[in-house]
């Protein structure tokens, strides 16, 4: 073997594999069903922040926006600086942003929905970064990725139409899926940066974590049962999600592992959603996770409960 | 049910997964610049280098909105539970507490829209977050019930109670501990 192969074919290997990765087409249902859940959960974050919208972007709001341009300086993408500083102006941004996330939602005008969509929340997070949790973030971050999926490509209004207009058959075509990929790293890399902050602290390490976080009282949803609150049991609880963290970071690309670690991910979301008041963060993150379900097992799935409309992918791979 | 397409589609439109090769490169180069970005961003990683790269992707980051923390509870989770309060003194010498909403104390829809309460307390008492403070104060200053009573000055007070471990592997709570950290001079201009 000369030198030049055995440099040459790791080089190989490796590019084939990227392209395997980001550009071998796939069934466009996971991004789909994404984009569902996605644009759900930013019509609830702007629902919820209904009560408050003048008041956090408002002309008169708690920060206003020349101390936010001082504070955090820097240009930005932000609509707030273009739009008039009225109560009307701002109102208004936040009402196209509802109907833009609608129609991203049901998939009609998906790409420009989605531009509006992201545009809009980047502005919101940008007028005021001081009230944002890690859900903003991701919602934020996937949004932008999800511009660039082919997200309308099922489950969609914009299907249904081109198929009226017998632009498309009712076969789903698979897509280049490597903006769901970055949106599927994006996903690993906040489970794995999350634990490295950890790993950075004693708390955690030594397992008071828990104990700390459970008793602030600011955090409290539902009450937690007395006997979870002892210190050996909050201890392995700490070292549980550590690890849990570390391994949806990295054991979530090994086929064999995902199913059992998506599993266990759902259920610490679902617990710590019960415990710990963080509005919509755990949902945020969960809407992701089915990118990683295999396409096939996926269309089975919504077969179940919307047959004929959901047809098999024709290729399959995750 | 969608309606049967008239011809065959799938023969006549081109493949949409085909690329063209610079479009398969321009993609390449924004796949590996934003993993490029958003790792030397988010990363806990102190070094010089770290650094500069941190300095190189930040101008696009902060544009696009592509910034990013992963640091919630660490690298330690609070050991202090926190309340903020403002108290109001109006001109005839009179004064009002006024509450931040208190997670705690409220219902569980209450907790899903007014979390946000939640976060802006913890940025106002951290002390490189001062700069936010006047504005508060004014804010407070024009709440209905608040700005009729003609307010001379605001007042920020924190108060705070510890969550201490003992030897046995408990933990306890210290009394509630208070102090003034900002005092506001409301101006008339702020008031209308």
């Amino acid at each position: 073997m000369s030198p030049g192969l055995t440099l040459a074919t790791p080089f190989t290997s490796f590019r084939a594999a990227w392209n395997r990765f980001f550009f071998e087409p796939q069934s466009p249902l996971n991004i789909a069903v994404f984009r569902i859940i996605y644009g759900l959960l930013v019509l609830a974050t702007a629902l919820l922040l209904r009560g408050d919208w003048l008041a956090w972007y408002g002309p008169h709001s708690w920060i206003s926006a020349a101390t936010m341009y001082v504070v955090e300086p820097g240009t930005r993408l932000n609509l707030f600086s273009i739009i008039p500083q009225t109560d009307f102006a701002i109102n208004a941004l936040f009402v196209v942003f509802i109907l833009a996330a609608a129609c991203l939602t049901v998939g009609f005008c998906t790409r420009a929905s989605s531009i509006v969509v992201y545009l809009c929340l980047t502005s919101i997070d940008q007028r005021n970064l001081f009230i944002l949790h890690g859900g903003d973030t991701f919602l934020r971050v996937s949004g932008f990725f999800l511009i660039f999926a082919p997200a309308g490509a099922a489950l969609s209004v914009d299907r249904w139409l081109r198929i009226r207009r017998g632009q498309e058959t009712a076969e789903l075509r698979p897509r280049l899926p490597w903006a769901q990929r970055m949106i599927q790293l994006e996903l690993a890399f906040l489970y794995l940066v999350s634990f490295w902050w950890k790993m950075k602290g004693g708390a955690w390490t030594e397992g008071s974590a828990l104990y700390f976080i459970f008793h602030l009282d600011e955090f409290q949803r539902f009450p937690i049962p007395q006997f979870l609150l002892r210190p050996a049991i909050l201890r392995i609880g700490s070292w549980a999600a550590l690890a849990l963290e570390f391994l949806l970071g990295t054991g979530i690309w090994i086929k064999k592992f995902r199913y059992p670690l998506l599993v266990a991910g759902v259920l610490f979301h679902l617990s710590l959603e019960y415990a710990i008041n963080v509005p919509l963060f755990q949902w945020d993150v969960l809407s992701a996770y089915v990118l990683f379900i295999d396409p096939a097992d996926l269309a089975r799935f919504l077969d179940r409960f919307v047959h004929r409309n959901v047809n098999a992918p024709t290729a399959v791979r995750s | 049910m969608p309606r049967t397409a008239k011809s065959n589609p799938s023969s006549s439109t081109p493949n949409r997964s085909a690329l063209k090769p610079w479009q398969k490169i321009a993609i390449n180069v924004f796949i590996v610049f934003h993993i490029f970005a958003i790792t030397a961003w988010a990363i806990p990683f102190r070094s010089q280098f770290a650094n500069d790269c941190r300095e190189l992707v930040r101008p696009y980051l902060l544009w696009s909105g592509l910034f990013q923390a992963w640091d919630m509870f660490s690298p330690m989770p609070k050991a202090t539970n926190t309340y903020l309060q403002a108290v109001i003194i109006y001109k005839d010498g009179s004064t009002q507490m006024w509450d931040f909403p208190r997670m705690e104390l409220l219902t569980l829809t209450q907790k899903y829209s007014k979390e946000r309460y939640r976060k802006f307390v913890e940025i106002l008492l951290d002390q490189r977050n001062a700069a936010l403070r006047p504005d508060v104060a004014r804010y407070v200053a024009r709440l209905p019930g608040i700005r009729e009573k003609n307010p001379q000055q605001v007042w920020l007070m924190v108060k705070w109670s510890n969550i201490l471990p003992n030897g046995d592997g408990t933990f306890a709570r210290t009394p509630l501990d208070q102090d003034v950290f900002f005092r506001y001079d409301v101006q008339p201009e702020d008031l209308r």
